[in-house]
């Protein structure tokens, strides 16, 4: 699967965790989302959002229903499993001590 | 995968397979609502509709792409490809409807064999008893002085053992075979009952079908209940299923007791090979004017069999410990009945049809699974050796799929499910051909009247055997030929046009058929020596004559009559018989030789030193009437036959056969001597007579210390009249019923058949019979399977060989040089086969050793004369290809391709 290569392997599943447990949303507002909050630090082409939304949902971390949008347009919805809470939980937990560790080491001074 | 994931995943992996269109359809709606959104957005920004458009799908990269890493995800990529493989090896299967139909069947020998014979071992060693928890239940058992293990106690014995056990058995229960007659409405039919202890269903858990079971307060061995359960399948014939039978008033051997209820239908008591027909308490036996009055109280009048349910949470050793204890209480409390005695308590499921120590029918079940198993394997080799065929013959289908992309591992996967349905189908025809063997099995007749029970049927671990044993035939005969079909490099193949044939296949090949040979020369080996064995028991000298006799069971106190009744029409029965035209002589007695009724008993006898070591000295006896001897032709070689005069209170005599006066009076003359059989304090029998030895328990062995009793002095009510005729015995069947039906109108008859017949009783030789049947079908379908791959391998070779043949002969080798050239491969795979077969049934020797009698388990003959068969019929396999060879047209062969 492709992937951008400058996101570390998981963090993709970590980011669209992330933006899905704030609410509800289908896979066009995730790349609104998505350019929105990393400004364009992030590159996630549109072609590999959607296999990496349907990764989650195949784990059970996501659940998709089919709604209607705002302007009444039949979109997939998807939201947050109770799994899928847990999972983010624990990639948070990983990340945290990942970045901390990186930085850390970044900060090292010469000596 | 965790459990909880399955609620969310499940319903989506099932949508995936089964909907696809549907997903498909979603997906498909789904991208192109992103795309959708996306031109809307730059339309917003002021494009026009058309670049707007490729704007978004310029973004969005490729959407076939994207789709396909979307079905990715799926996860059920694996199934639908076993789904495309299996169309894919059933179409192969119908593609070649020769090839399928040979290794099917092929199979379904081999699996069907295993099935038939494991449905066996299934119903000795697996099935369980149909009562609650019948883990828990064991059995009990003793041995005085290391003699024989016994599982009859006597009342008193079993009594003490229920007060005793209370700390690891929740209970003791006793039953005591009993055969006797069930009138109802007049007529009397004989029944086989079971007299039980009052807490022997409570004990077992078992619910009644009707009505209720006898009470505890019912089975105390002093107070009478007149009550009777009916078995299910007695109830079902006798009474047709009627259930207003319950509180119905029949007569059992003439006195009146009431059906108090129906045992459910897959309940048929504790023996494992009987179907009991009734239960009554234990106290009824009492009735029967035979009975001893002081069963309750005598320690030594020993037939019940005793049970017991282990208390939750104890276990068989603990339960073992408590009775050593019990045993050497037993032994100091009782020394005259029961010293030096040790209790054993085995689980009921290894203790059928009794305890035994040594093993016999786990050993028997070893020796056919073993069997059965090689066949099995026979049948693999020859599925596998033709799935290489076809490997070879399909090397450039594999070179063109790899060469489309078709991994390795896919490739393997592809083979193996073709293999596994093929070995599924064969599963499918073994199970019927497996029902079909197992009800040939089951058929077998124990020449008795007894409610025997044979049950092999197919429950859900016959199934469940055969399945696996499929699906691991499946593996295996797939895993080479599949490994070596993917393994080889495609470029070459397709290069070479898949002509070509590498020796190592060949050498796999040529070993596989060296097995094949070797085992199935095993098991005729195996088959050899049970045909062997049996004939020498059918013409053994038994000592006595089996011939022109017929046998004819009886039992007058299944109508009520009393001992001097019953005495009488036996003296008048035999006098009516006796003048009847062709015959020679008629006599009465309680045992026949090889039958199921045995009695033996220990005895004292004055003046004999009981050598350090051994056990108390014990016999087995018969009742006989006067003319037995006659009868039977076995010669009387001192003093005298019994006659009229021996009556109850004439002095008690006794005729010794040669061992039993070798043993106790080996100097002189026995005749005078007196002895007292352990259970009798009051009578002391007089040997009267010395009888040559006759073979009558076993046919193992030899024979064993023996007496006899006149019948009028230990009367039994049950006993079997044989006729010695000049005639077929089968002539006089009709005019020896009508005397019997002349001197006692109502007397049922239980069994008519001639004594030739009666041989065949499991002590006598069915079992002989049986093995030598099972193993001789076993090695012939060896035999077969061996032939088909010598044939085989042989045929493929001349086939592979057909154009260097034709080469050979073109340059002028003779019909005699390219037969010799192709037979020597064949008699190098049949020798080496016959290396490993003899070395496979000389390691398989100490288990056969055990089920032959007269020959030894090395029996040259049988080895030479069975190795020599199988190596003319193999070789005959080996030449009809290699003759074909020869006819190779040097011009046909060379544009061969």
């Amino acid at each position: 699967m492709s992937r951008p290569s400058d996101l570390v392997q998981g963090t993709l599943d970590l980011l669209l965790l992330k933006i899905l447990a704030l609410e509800p949303m289908n896979g066009y507002a995730v790349s609104l989302r998505l350019k929105q909050v990393s400004g364009e630090v992030l590159q996630v082409s549109d072609g590999s959002l959607y296999p990496a939304l349907h990764k989650l949902e195949q784990e059970g971390w996501i659940t998709a229903e089919w709604k209607p949008t705002e302007n009444n347009r039949r979109a997939k919805f998807y939201s947050l499993t109770r799994l899928g809470k847990k999972q983010l939980e624990k990639e948070s937990a990983n990340w945290s001590r990942l970045s901390d560790a990186i930085s850390n080491i970044v900060k090292l001074k010469e000596a | 995968m965790h459990p909880k994931h399955w609620f969310y995943t499940l319903p989506l992996r099932l949508r995936s397979l089964f909907r696809r269109d549907h997903v498909e359809h979603e997906l498909s709606e789904e991208l192109q609502f992103h795309l959708e959104q996306k031109t809307q957005e730059y339309l917003a920004s002021g494009l026009t509709l058309d670049e707007a458009r490729r704007k978004a799908q310029r973004e969005f990269g490729g959407i076939e792409l994207s789709k396909e890493n979307c079905r990715d995800t799926r996860r059920v990529s694996y199934l639908q490809d076993l789904m495309q493989d299996l169309r894919f090896g059933v179409r192969m299967l119908r593609k070649s409807p020769g090839f399928t139909f040979i290794a099917v069947l092929t199979l379904a020998l081999g699996i069907g064999a295993n099935t038939a014979i494991f449905s066996m071992v299934n119903s000795f060693l697996l099935k369980p008893l149909p009562v609650k928890d019948p883990e828990q239940i064991t059995v009990l058992a003793f041995q005085l002085k290391k003699g024989p293990l016994q599982n009859n106690f006597s009342i008193p014995e079993l009594e003490d053992l229920q007060a005793q056990t209370t700390s690891v058995f929740s209970d003791v229960i006793g039953d005591l075979y009993g055969a006797g007659g069930l009138t109802v409405n007049g007529k009397t039919e004989p029944i086989y009952v079971y007299f039980v202890t009052g807490n022997y269903f409570i004990g077992l858990d078992v619910k009644p079908y009707l009505g209720r079971f006898i009470l505890p307060s019912e089975g105390s061995p002093t107070a009478l209940s007149p009550v009777v359960v009916l078995g299910y399948n007695y109830w079902k014939t006798r009474f047709a299923g009627d259930p207003s039978v319950v509180g119905k008033t029949v007569a059992f051997d003439g006195h009146p007791v009431t059906v108090i209820g129906v045992t459910p239908k897959e309940f048929h008591g504790l023996y494992s090979m009987a179907d009991m027909q009734g239960y009554m308490p234990l106290n009824i036996e009492q009735v029967d004017s035979a009975y001893d009055r002081t069963t309750p109280v005598n320690r030594e009048l020993r037939s019940v069999f005793v049970y017991a349910r282990l208390l939750p949470g104890v276990s068989i050793n603990a339960a073992q410990s408590a009775l050593d204890v019990i045993a050497s209480r037993f032994a100091a409390q009782n020394p005259k009945s029961e010293e030096g005695m040790t209790l054993a308590v085995y689980p009921e499921r290894f203790s059928r049809p009794n305890p035994d120590p040594d093993k016999t029918i786990l050993k028997i079940a070893t020796l056919f699974l073993i069997l059965a198993g090689l066949v099995l394997i026979l049948a693999c080799v020859n599925v596998a050796n033709f799935l290489l065929v076809r490997a070879t013959a399909r090397q450039r289908e594999m070179a063109i799929r790899s060469a489309l992309g078709g991994t390795r591992g896919r490739l393997i996967r592809q083979l193996l499910t073709e293999s596994i349905v093929l070995a599924l189908c064969g599963g499918i025809g073994g199970v019927f051909l497996g029902l079909a063997g197992s009800s040939a099995l089951s058929s077998i007749r124990l020449q008795t009247t007894l409610p025997v029970l044979i049950d092999f049927q197919f429950d859900w671990r016959v199934f469940g055997y055969a399945l696996s044993v499929a699906l691991l035939t499946g593996l295996i005969v797939g895993t080479v030929p599949a490994l070596r079909a993917s393994g080889r490099n495609m470029i070459e193949v397709i290069r070479e046009g898949g002509r070509s044939m590498s020796g190592g296949r060949s050498r796999l090949r040529s070993a596989l058929v060296v097995i094949q040979v070797g085992g199935s020369l095993m098991l005729l080996i195996v088959a050899g020596l049970m045909v062997r064995s049996l004939s020498y028991a059918q013409r053994s000298d038994l000592g006595f004559d089996p011939r022109n006799v017929l046998n004819l069971s009886l039992d007058p106190n299944g109508i009520g009559y009393d001992k001097e009744k019953g005495l009488r029409f036996y003296k008048e029965l035999l006098e009516r018989i006796d003048n009847l035209p062709g015959v020679e002589s008629s006599s009465a007695a309680f045992t026949v030789p090889f039958g199921y009724f045995n009695d033996n008993d220990f005895l004292e006898v004055p003046g004999y030193e009981v050598p350090q070591g051994t056990t108390v000295p014990s016999a087995g006896f018969n009742m006989v009437s006067p003319g037995y001897f006659r009868t039977l032709h076995i010669p009387l070689l001192e003093g005298r036959d019994f006659t009229n005069a021996d009556q109850e209170d004439t002095q008690w005599v006794a005729i010794i056969n040669e061992a039993m006066a070798k043993r106790f009076w080996p100097n002189g003359s026995a005749l005078g001597h007196e002895f007292r059989i352990a259970g009798d304090r009051v009578h002391s029998l007089r040997v009267v007579g010395v009888v040559k030895n006759s073979k009558s328990v076993s046919m193992m062995g030899l024979v064993r210390e023996y007496f006899y009793v006149p019948f009028a002095q230990q009367y039994t009510s049950m006993a079997t009249v044989q006729v010695r005729t000049t005639f077929p015995p089968e002539t006089l069947v009709t005019s020896i019923r009508e005397q019997v039906t002349a001197t006692a109108p109502t007397m049922p008859i239980s069994e008519v058949r001639p004594m030739l017949q009666a041989l065949y009783t499991v002590n006598g030789l069915l079992l002989f019979q049986f093995a030598a049947g099972l193993t001789g079908c076993l090695g012939l379908l060896g035999l077969i399977l061996a032939i088909v791959g010598v044939f085989g391998v042989i045929s493929f070779t001349v086939s592979q060989r057909t154009q260097e043949i034709g080469i050979r002969m073109a340059m002028g080798a003779g019909q005699g040089s390219i037969l010799k050239m192709i037979l020597r491969q064949g008699i190098l795979i049949v020798f080496a086969g016959l290396a490993v077969g003899v070395l496979l049934a000389l390691g398989m020797a100490s288990l056969v050793e055990d089920f032959v009698t007269g020959i030894s388990p090395y029996d040259p003959l049988t080895y030479i004369s069975v190795s020599t068969m199988l190596v003319l019929v193999a070789l005959f396999a080996c030449y009809v290809p290699a003759r074909r060879a020869t006819r190779v047209d040097p011009m046909i062969a060379l544009r061969y391709e």
